[in-house]
């Protein structure tokens, strides 16, 4: 699907940055941020704050919705800007950003700017100390963006078992921040360089972003209560309900794609196809492998080129056919194919984040500090969600944790629950060092899936002081003591 | 989650097969009076010992016509006689849960039943139920994530009849599914069944069973008002019975729950049972949530009224087993 929108240009500068003539054109003209609803994000000129002479870059409004994923099925849910996923926002590292916020629940509310090394101020989070958004209020948010890459905003506050609130609603939307003309920071802060290989030219571009609608308590199979969905949609549409993504044979699509799920991780499949893998979180790796599923966890992102080189109406979806049927799927359609959109299960289900990582993994020196964490639960009944705990303590109890600015860190998650972890650290990202006992390098990230289980390491130097917080992205499991606020010695 | 815990922690129900009790309701005399005007013709066991409770309306319109002693006695005469009518029950012991077997899967349950103290006695050719040992298959199958479909083999060994088969029932039942987002699970079980006349004279008996559970924190509870009526049989005539079962129990830690579990048969429900002959069982149980596809349960009822038998000993164990394509898995860690 084609689009002019001017918005919709993107990562290709951060992935694609020795683009041929013929390239560029193709992309600007094709480029498209695949949803159904028009971006909503107001520019400069529109976004007028009539108490500030300043204008803001962006405003962004919270408000109820209803809204339709598919014909006569309407979900009523809280969003920005009365979208559903809320506007791309595209910023630019190093380019200072002013962003309204206009809050028109009746409940307080904060925006998260996820991936940004931003201070606590503004990061948001609560917890961090980031002011909270009044009831009809308006607050401005001034930050200066870094890094570069794929990120999103979303919000923060607290659901427990409340599925009206929390990310089991529609706040949440992409946040594209370009690189700086020129070399950037944070491309340095790399170190790897990985991701000036160009991946090549690309044809098209969608943003996905997969989201389940309706959730409701079941029991799991660890005994515990756990969050089902009766639906669940990309980019706001279920299956099948949605525009088709248009391609052409020999085309190469890039998909940037979120799971913006308040619990599930999702595995994704485009059946005949394969996913060159250019960026984790935003960051490009150093190796592009070429994987037949995707695996993500709760707020990571993918970025993904696919070669369109097995013409048909396919669809793009999730493996489970529950959740496929749930509505978790898009339609990928060839020119000229006209047949009903086909599925075939994947053989099987694997991701490595190794296999993106060096060749040949780096072995750094040792590090300065080695910060064991351990993630365990506790039960509470059938009837109720587990209790989680990050060294026996659950959040707001918590033993201290420090960060040492400018040391090398050791970052040892070991998740001896018998659930998968997607492990997420504010305003900083990390270098992933071993999973599972097998060393890697060059992968960086700010969420991790720690398996059940199992140990990953990551290395981390902190360098932006101030209260930081940890938690696990599953939202019934921070908000049942999955967190920690680590603060800089 | 507002169903059983996954585990089928207490899914399933009694057994129902239809039966006759000489309850006296409405006769002027108890079961109890029956039993000690029967003793010496060793009939106050049995009926002591039945596991149902219904009325014979027969007798009491004789009883109530007459009142002399010599209709007394044919009361009495008509009523032993028609305690041979009960069923023995005990060949599955569990209350339902609202949650249903996943589709593409299949439940294997065996129930164990052992009546340690119970009717020891023939009683007009049906079978003495102490030291009976009741085994009963239960194979239950989903259909889709509301409903299911449980296929019963009632078998049952004692001394001097050996190993019996003693019936078959089908038991469709549907649920609100937990998408509905209802506070409480809710469930609708509906049973049809044969047994032979030498374990029940009611050959063919059907069951409605309403099903209301809900799990709270670690506090689980169900309820079951079940309705029953007889189609083939001496009690056809009897109207339909209520035999209500009810359980309660608490999660000791993730893998052992313990609570009681509550059998009755209050008679027709139009014609209510005094509590003496009611039936009335109590089983202090534990649920072992070893895994999401096993199930086992164990417990000792005592029954405390004399229409019930004293002491039964019941386990089930239940494996789960799916079949037909499934999605794929993800692969252990690691490439």
């Amino acid at each position: 699907m084609a689009s002019s929108n001017p918005l919709a240009s993107t990562l290709g500068s951060l992935i694609a940055p020795h683009l041929s003539r013929r390239a560029f054109l193709r992309r600007s003209t094709a480029a498209s941020l695949w949803i159904a609803s028009p971006l909503a994000a107001l520019p400069r000129a529109q976004a007028a704050i009539q108490n500030n002479a300043v204008l803001a870059d962006y405003t962004l409004e919270i408000s109820e919705l209803e809204w339709e994923i598919a014909p006569g099925k309407r979900i009523h849910t809280s969003a920005y800007n009365g979208q559903i996923p809320g506007p791309l926002l595209r910023l630019t590292e190093g380019k200072p950003v002013t962003i309204d916020v206009v809050n028109r629940l009746t409940r307080p509310e904060i925006v998260h700017w996820h991936g940004q090394w931003i201070p606590p101020s503004v990061d948001g989070s609560m917890e961090e100390g980031t002011p909270m958004i009044a009831p009809g209020a308006r607050t401005r948010i001034q930050f200066t963006p870094r890094p570069f890459g794929l990120h999103w905003y979303h919000t923060h506050i607290h659901a427990n078992r409340d599925f009206h609130l929390g990310l089991y609603n529609g706040q949440f939307g992409f946040l594209l921040v370009e690189p700086s003309v020129g070399a950037s920071s944070s491309a340095r802060a790399s170190s790897r360089d990985g991701w000036e290989a160009s991946p090549g030219a690309y044809d098209q571009e969608h943003f996905l972003v997969l989201h389940e609608w309706d959730a409701y308590f079941v029991a799991s199979d660890d005994g515990s209560e756990e969050v089902a969905y009766r639906y669940g949609t990309i980019n706001g549409r279920m299956l099948g309900h949605a525009d088709p993504i248009s391609v052409r044979p020999g085309q190469r699509i890039l998909l940037h794609i979120l799971n913006a799920s308040a619990t599930l991780p999702h595995w994704l499949a485009l059946p005949g196809h394969q996913f060159q893998i250019v960026a984790l979180d935003g960051r490009p790796v150093p190796t592009q492998a070429k994987v037949d599923t995707l695996r993500l966890g709760p707020a990571e992102r993918i970025s993904a080129l696919v070669t369109m080189d097995h013409p048909g109406v396919w669809i793009l979806g999730e493996t489970d056919p529950e959740l496929r049927d749930a509505g978790l799927g898009a339609v990928i359609e060839y020119a000229g194919s006209t047949s009903k959109p086909q599925w075939t299960d994947p053989a099987s289900l694997s991701w490595d984040y190794r296999a993106f990582g060096d060749a040949t993994p780096h072995i750094g020196p040792k590090p300065d500090i080695a910060l064991p964490l351990v993630f365990t639960s506790k039960f509470q009944g059938h009837g109720a969600l587990n209790r989680w705990m990050i060294d026996g303590k659950s959040f707001p109890d918590q033993v201290p944790i420090t960060f040492r600015q400018g040391l090398r860190h050791r970052l040892i998650f070991n998740n001896r629950s018998m659930d998968d972890h997607p492990i997420h650290l504010h305003r900083h990202a990390f270098e992933l060092a071993s999973i599972a006992g097998k060393p890697t390098s060059g992968v960086y990230k700010d969420v991790v899936i720690v398996r059940a289980g199992t140990v990953v390491e990551a290395n981390l130097i902190p360098d932006n002081p101030g209260p930081t917080l940890f938690h696990c992205h599953q939202q019934d499991h921070m908000d049942l003591g999955f967190m920690a606020l680590i603060h800089y010695a | 989650m507002h169903s059983s815990h996954s585990w089928g922690l207490v899914t399933g129900h009694g057994f129902i097969p239809s039966a006759a009790f000489p309850a006296a309701k409405g006769c002027g005399l108890g079961a109890g009076a029956f039993a000690r005007l029967l003793k010496g013709h060793d009939f106050s066991r049995a009926i002591a010992s039945q596991k149902r409770t219904r009325a014979l309306a027969p007798a009491q319109c004789l009883f109530h016509a007459r009142g002399n002693l010599s209709f007394v006695f044919l009361c009495l005469l008509l009523l032993a006689s028609s305690a041979a009518l009960h069923a023995q029950g005990n060949y599955e012991i569990q209350v339902y849960g609202a949650e249903t077997v996943a589709p593409k899967t299949l439940m294997v349950e065996l129930h164990s039943n052992f009546t340690a103290v119970g009717q020891k006695y023939y009683i007009d050719g049906q079978a003495p139920t102490n030291h009976a040992e009741h085994e009963t298959v239960e194979l239950t199958q989903g259909i889709n994530d509301w409903s299911e479909v449980g296929f019963y083999i009632f078998t049952s060994e004692q001394s001097g009849l050996g190993a019996q088969w003693v019936g078959d029932h089908i038991r469709p039942r549907v649920r609100v599914p937990e998408s509905w987002g209802w506070p409480v699970g809710v469930s609708l079980s509906t049973e049809v069944g044969y047994q032979r006349a030498l374990f029940s004279y009611d050959t063919w008996t059907w069951e409605i069973r309403p099903i209301v559970d809900q799990t709270r924190g670690r506090w689980y509870w169900a309820v079951n008002p079940a309705l029953e009526r007889t189609w083939h049989g001496p009690d056809v005539n009897l109207g339909i019975g209520f035999s209500p079962a009810a359980k309660i129990s608490y999660d000791f830690n993730k893998y052992v729950s313990g609570g009681f579990e509550y059998y009755a048969d209050y008679g027709s429900i139009t014609d209510i049972a005094s509590l003496h002959d009611q039936q009335q069982q109590i089983f202090p149980a534990v649920d072992l949530n070893v895994s999401p596809n096993w199930e086992i349960n164990f417990g000792v009822g005592l029954g405390p009224t004399a229409a019930t038998d004293r002491w039964i000993v019941k386990g089930i164990l239940g494996r789960r087993f799916t079949w037909g394509h499934q999605p794929p898995q993800p692969l252990p860690q690691g490439p």
